[in-house]
């Protein structure tokens, strides 16, 4: 055993699928420590907030300030508002609104504002201009308002019962916050889905969730599977002949369909996290199943196993001691294969809108499905769905990595 | 043929792919496709510049022209209650959602009621024409009606109890009679109005050739793809398939009449991609290929600020449109705690309605500080029907937790066994609320719900069921499975608001097998129906107000049922890459955002421009 | 002879006996849904009536069009004697369209994007995996981690990947539908490369991900017979490396083709949702929406044709593979 294991920790292949599985794995453990409560709890209105870190205004107004003076801090306040194809943009209503500009040059940024300034009101309806442009120009002119102008921003409390402002204190535009002193700084690695929830967190949840189905769906898949190969590979006869029946049919039947056709009939209401993970375990048990008969003929009549027969051993006992301790590296492989199946499986099942319940527990497949929904992809929030796919295929991929590796290990020919 | 030719196609195109491995064209972009515009289609591609592209009014392939069919799945034969859209099929009057006023479109001048109002009499326009030259006449209006309520469509089961009888009194004049009650008056004027606004006007003749080759069946009457129908509106049918519908302009429209709108719309071709799901149809919209969009864009506003694209909507700022509908929550009143008034009302006062707002409507929907909840729509014509003042005592601002717990405290409903729930006559106050699946903006909004009674010791689990299965339930009598659960309520029409406050809470729906109608939380006040049953025959403006006034105190004393947000009628935002100098807010036009297909909004369609 | 009529024969018998067990499964499974379907499609006419004896009425009338009074036996007798005929009654979401109308709108797309997507990926799978197998080295240890991650990426992962990298970010696709918004099918070059260019990023992403697996698959046959016993020999005979290296492919593949007949079902899955991804007028859409507007009639015919079409295309394995494989053709004999 100590040696297997040894020469299975050899294998590049395994040991880095490994430690892709274990990185996985210890998110799923550890970011619910670091960053507790309910996954599915809504922490920002409205959807897809941007990852980053978020800093509390409410509280950064009451911190200590300290006064830095930056030459460069007026030309990247005006800049955030005024980018070369605003500049553009504004020489156009100019043309538009028939102001001359003569010698302007876009990048003298005082003229351009003060043209502006002079000139720029919101009533004219140019000729041809479209609703959209003129939309942009009120926007444009009201940014631009907001950064020109360097007064000091007051603060003021209101009083509840009579709305009257007392003034606690004025912002000058030099006034800056220590990220550290601030109360309340929230971080959101991969901002929020389409609820308003921190998808790390969900992430982190979903792992767990869909490891589950595929613990639950690839272990019922080989229990079945392993049972119907060995009594089927074994017995042979009859017994055979019915169980390949059965397992023919179910083969060439698409496991795909029958998940649809299964999970469909079930209903919404009745979808939790293992009812889906026993429907995918008792769809694609086939492949196992004819595996391991294969392998049990193979054995079948191998001296050891022909002696024990002889020595009156029942059924079970040389099921146990003669033929599983020599598939049994064939079955862990199975296994780790159908786990990783049935992870996609949920997943794939979700996106059709036959997954588990939503609001009970986070799946990949669940986060992909809604973050389709809410059409994530399309519109750049690729926080939403690009992690969610890049855990699937790494989930996978670790799984599948490891799977190679245990195959080079029992299967010498396959070495390099 | 068609697919054989399809599948030959893609074979081939798969070799030359493997070899080749050719860039995508991405059908054409507008630039090009001006220069290379020929007049009209023959050359297989729609010239961009003359044809306008909707979104979001059409999901599936369509099956057929056949006006009198429910079943068509057409954007151009669905009617509308806050516009029927009149592309293809005229109505007598065209509803302005914007004030509720009805513009004459195959009518001439104004509707003339009989003194005690049991009878319109509706003349219509001379040089109101079919597509095959024939003149509309009164006749077709009554044969419409009349084959309506034969073979039982929509139009004619939802008209009848309401109509006595559509006639012609000469080729130009039909008078529409009222059914009475037993006081003799109208049972419902409203419905008359509704009825020249909403129901379209089919061809008597063509009507006869259908029921020449059904043999009069009703079932095929109403399946018949009708290739051959007859229609009076601006644009006919040109293509359809599972990928599109196309529509061509008819230049002898009888519209360009002097007396109508005296030119043809502007755009040659009006056309409508199907796309399989808000998904495609939102990046097809976002990229110009779709030109006016129904479709709910999430965070519309993004379009323009963030992505910097020429699209618009109605209003520059939140919340964008106009909201003609109020999703609302219904309590499910036979269930023991939902019973009780206070309960209710502390929950419709903890629920957080900006975030509903924020979340499920992206702000695209005015909130509760700026538009107090009422029976009302947002709009200004609704919200004048009643006093605001009168009820604002009764109101709640949403996110009251403090409030909502004094509530419950001072009824004597609390926690008694220390487990964080309270109870009520012993019973632990917890409650099921409930949408459809796959409803996301109601789905997210019963999230809110079920989040306010955690805070108030009020447990509330969501379900999500089917659509299928919720709304047998939903329709049943005296189900008990639902206890909080989202419905709509109509949007814009010319019944409302009167009719809204009878889906609210008129008690003939209580104990109604199969009721789609309204009050599904089976709410009874006699006084509500009392009301119910005088607005439709008050003319007196200052009675109906207080009528309004009262039903409202009502309704919001009692909250059988609450408002979670408002809602639009239809989205309306447009593209203006290609057209623009659509109907804007405070544009003096007073055209509706109503996709420039329904009701009054089909005058957007004459306005429109090309960029130039 | 007899030993393939035998062949053909028992081959036909669980071709028959599995397609039963299909119909069987496809009828009962979707009408073990709860929910009232007609209830729905009642519910479209119904909204804006008030009386209830009228929406009773409309029920009572969608309920004969459908068939669902009828015993359950009999509504299967009437569905398999229908389904044999190509007619799977009418939709419930699409009504009063056929499914069967539906259904052949769609297939066409598919199976015009899928078969030669399937069999390209597996030609090129097989091509990589035997040199993986044959230069090893370098080659293998670049193709075999970039192929085994290829295969790992869920087939929508691919398709969200390449629709977001070719058509959002370089714009150099279409994002959805079968041809151009502006087109109107006909004959002209035009309309077919804008069916070209729809029918690029669905196409690749089905290739992409039939070729990650049927390169690993065939990397590992390929080693396991370039270490057999006859290699060995044939080298020590000295015979030529190419025409060793002929024999050990041709081995190689033969139990690639029954393995593609056995993967089939999970790539036409995969495909089907990469389908759905990209809007393409296909089987996947078309499942989508049985699905979503609980058209059961919809759903069960489309399950039905998927799996017919996997049911045809291992049957057409089984008897290629029957007159190439001389080991199978030695078995029967053997019978």
């Amino acid at each position: 055993m100590k040696h297997i294991l040894s020469q299975v920790f050899h294998s590049g292949k395994f040991v880095v699928g490994f430690c892709i599985f274990m990185s996985i794995l210890l998110l799923m453990i550890f970011y619910p420590i670091f960053n507790p409560g309910n996954p599915l709890q809504i922490v920002s209105i409205g959807t897809f907030a941007e990852p980053g870190i978020y800093v509390s205004v409410y509280d950064a107004v009451d911190s200590d300030m300290n006064t830095l003076k930056l030459d460069e801090a007026p030309a990247k306040r005006l800049d955030s508002v005024l980018k070369s194809e605003d500049r553009v943009k504004m020489v156009m209503w100019f043309d538009a609104a028939g102001i001359p500009v003569d010698n302007l040059s876009i990048h003298d940024t005082e003229a351009l504002l003060t043209l502006w300034e002079e000139n720029y009101d919101a009533t004219i309806r140019p000729e041809g201009m479209t609703k959209a442009d003129r939309n942009y120009f009120q926007r444009l002119d009201g940014n631009l308002k907001k950064v020109i102008v360097t007064h000091d921003k007051v603060l003021a409390r209101q009083d509840p019962s009579s709305s009257e402002l007392s003034v606690i204190r004025t912002i000058e535009d030099t006034d800056y916050v220590n990220i550290k002193k601030v109360a309340n700084v929230k971080r959101l690695p991969l901002g929020t889905d389409n609820f308003g929830r921190d998808v790390l967190k969900e992430l982190a949840a979903a792992i767990k969730t869909s490891i589950f189905i595929g613990l639950v769906a690839g272990s019922i898949a080989t229990l079945i599977g392993l049972t119907f190969g060995l009594l089927s590979g074994f017995i042979g006869g009859l017994v055979d002949d019915f169980i390949m029946f059965i397992t023919n049919i179910f083969t060439v039947i698409p496991a795909f369909v029958l998940l649809i056709l299964i999970s469909y009939s079930i209903g919404q209401d009745q979808r939790g996290p293992t009812t889906v993970a026993v429907v995918i375990g008792l769809t694609v048990w086939t492949w196992t199943a004819r595996a391991v008969r294969s392998q049990v003929i193979s054995l079948r009549n191998r001296d050891h196993v022909n002696l024990s027969k002889l020595s009156g051993h029942n059924l079970f006992l040389i099921i146990f001691t003669d033929i599983l301790p020599y598939i049994a590296s064939y079955v862990i492989m199975a296994l780790i294969l159908q786990i990783s199946g049935a992870i996609l499986a949920e997943a794939q099942l979700s996106l059709l809108g036959l997954g588990p319940k939503t609001t009970e527990v986070p799946t990949l497949g669940l986060m992909m499905n809604w973050s389709m929904l809410y059409t994530a992809h399309l519109n750049g929030y690729w926080w939403a769905y690009f992690p969610v796919i890049l855990t699937i295929a790494l989930i996978s991929f670790s799984l599948n990595l490891m799977n190679t590796g245990l195959d080079q290990v029992f299967n010498p020919t396959l070495r390099d | 043929m068609k697919r054989k030719v399809v599948l030959v196609l893609c074979l081939l195109m798969t070799f030359s792919m493997v070899f080749a491995n050719g860039k995508g064209d991405k059908g054409a972009k507008p630039e090009e496709q001006q220069v290379a515009a020929a007049d009209d289609a023959s050359s297989g591609t729609l010239p961009r510049n003359q044809t306008l592209y909707w979104a979001g009014l059409q999901w599936g392939s369509i099956n057929g022209w056949n006006v009198l069919s429910d079943d068509m799945n057409n954007f151009n034969v669905s009617r509308q209650a806050y516009g029927t859209r009149i592309t293809m099929f005229e109505t007598l009057y065209m509803y302005n959602f914007l004030d509720g006023s009805l513009e004459p479109l195959l009518a001439d001048g104004a509707p003339q009621w009989n003194a005690n109002k049991t009878e319109v009499t509706v003349k219509i326009k001379k040089a109101a024409k079919w597509s095959d030259g024939t003149p509309v006449t009164a006749e077709d209006v009554a044969y419409s009606y009349n084959t309506g309520v034969k073979i039982g469509n929509t139009s004619g089961n939802s008209n009848k109890p309401y109509i006595a009888a559509v006639e012609a009194k000469d080729a130009q004049t039909v008078v529409i009679k009222a059914a009475l009650n037993s006081a003799g008056a109208a049972k419902n004027p409203l419905m008359l109005d509704n009825f020249i606004a909403v129901e379209y006007v089919a061809q008597k003749a063509w009507i006869q050739k259908l029921e020449a080759r059904t043999g009069g069946d009703a079932t095929k009457m109403k399946t018949d793809p009708a290739e051959d129908v007859v229609y009076s509106g601006p644009y006919g049918p040109y293509f359809a398939d599972d990928q599109k519908v196309v529509l061509v302009r008819n230049d002898n429209y009888w519209g360009k009449d002097a007396s109508m709108w005296g030119k043809l719309p502007a755009p040659k071709y009006v056309a409508h991609t199907i796309y399989s799901d808000n998904a495609a149809g939102e990046v097809a919209f976002k990229s110009g290929e779709v030109d006016v969009s129904q479709q709910f864009n999430s965070n519309v506003q993004d379009l323009w600020e963030k992505d910097g694209l020429p699209i618009s909507t109605y209003m520059a700022e939140a919340p964008y449109g106009i909201c003609g509908s109020l999703p609302t929550a219904y309590y499910n009143l036979a269930i023991p705690g939902l019973d009780n008034v206070n309960v209710r009302k502390a929950i419709a006062m903890a629920v957080d309605y900006d975030a509903i707002i924020a979340n499920a409507m992206t702000n695209q929907s005015p909130t509760f500080d700026q538009v107090p909840r009422s029976t009302m729509n947002p709009t200004p014509g609704e919200q004048a029907l009643y006093d605001q003042k009168a009820v604002a005592n009764l109101q709640w601002v949403g996110n009251d937790i403090a409030g909502a717990n004094a509530l419950l405290d001072k009824a004597g409903i609390k926690d008694t066994n220390g487990d964080g729930i309270r109870e009520l006559n012993g019973k632990k106050l917890s409650f099921k609320a409930s949408c459809p699946n796959g409803w996301t903006d109601w789905m997210a909004a019963i999230e809110i719900v079920a989040a306010a009674g955690e805070k108030i010791g009020i447990e509330i689990t969501s379900v999500f069921p089917e659509w299928s299965v919720y709304q047998t339930v939903i329709t049943q009598a005296n189900q008990t499975e639902y206890e909080i659960f989202m419905m709509w309520s109509d949007g814009s029409s010319p019944t409302m608001p009167w009719n809204r406050v009878r889906q609210l809470m008129s008690s003939e729906y209580v104990g109604v097998e199969g009721n789609w109608s309204g009050n599904w939380g089976q709410y009874s006040n006699p006084r509500v129906d009392e009301i119910i049953s005088a607005i439709p025959a008050t003319t007196d403006a200052a009675k109906l107000r207080s009528l309004y006034t009262e039903a409202n105190k009502i309704y919001l004393t009692d909250v059988p049922s609450f408002t979670l947000m408002y809602r639009p009628n239809c989205f309306h935002a447009v593209n203006e890459s290609v057209w623009t100098n659509y109907p804007e807010d405070g544009d003096g036009q007073n055209i509706p955002p109503g996709d420039l297909i329904h009701g009054y909004s089909i005058a957007g369609l004459y306005t429109i421009k090309t960029v130039k | 002879m007899s030993g393939y009529r035998k062949y053909f024969g028992k081959k036909i018998l669980w071709f028959t006996i599995t397609f039963v067990v299909a119909v069987l499964l496809n009828f009962i499974l979707p009408r073990l849904m709860p929910g009232d379907p007609v209830a729905v499609i009642t519910a479209k006419s119904a909204q804006g009536m008030s009386e209830a004896s009228a929406v009773k009425e409309v029920y009572e009338h969608y309920a004969e069009e459908f068939g669902v009074n009828d015993p359950m036996f009999k509504q299967f007798i009437t569905y398999f004697k229908n389904a044999l005929k190509g007619d799977f009654g009418l939709s419930f979401s699409q009504y009063p369209r056929k499914v069967s109308d539906i259904i052949s709108d769609a297939i066409w797309w598919t199976i015009a994007l899928q078969l030669p997507a399937i069999i390209v990926g597996w030609l090129i799978g097989n091509t990589l995996g035997a040199l993986a197998a044959y230069i090893r080295k370098g080659f293998d240890k670049a193709v075999m981690p970039v192929a085994l991650f290829l295969s790992s990426l869920p087939p929508f992962g691919m398709a969200v990947l390449l629709l977001v990298l070719f058509a959002i970010k370089l714009d150099i696709a279409p994002t959805s539908g079968g041809y151009g918004y502006d087109m109107i099918p006909n004959f002209s070059w035009t309309f077919i490369k804008s069916v070209i260019s729809h029918y690029q990023l669905p196409f690749w992403s089905i290739v992409i991900f039939a070729t990650g697996g049927q390169a690993i698959g065939m990397r590992s046959m390929s080693i396991y017979e370039l270490n057999a016993d006859y290699v060995k020999y044939s080298r020590f005979l000295g015979i030529k490396d190419r025409t060793i290296v002929g024999y050990v492919f041709r081995n190689a593949m033969l139990p690639q083709i029954t393995g593609l007949a056995l993967s089939l079902g999970t790539m036409i899955g995969g495909a089907l949702v990469a389908e759905i991804i990209f809007s393409y007028p296909g089987l996947g859409t078309t499942l989508l929406s049985g699905i979503t507007m609980s058209d059961y009639p919809l759903l069960s015919a489309t399950t039905l044709i998927i799996t017919f079409m996997v049911l045809i295309t291992t049957f057409a394995i089984d008897i290629i593979y029957g007159f190439i494989d001389p080991r199978v053709k030695a078995a029967q004999f053997d019978e």
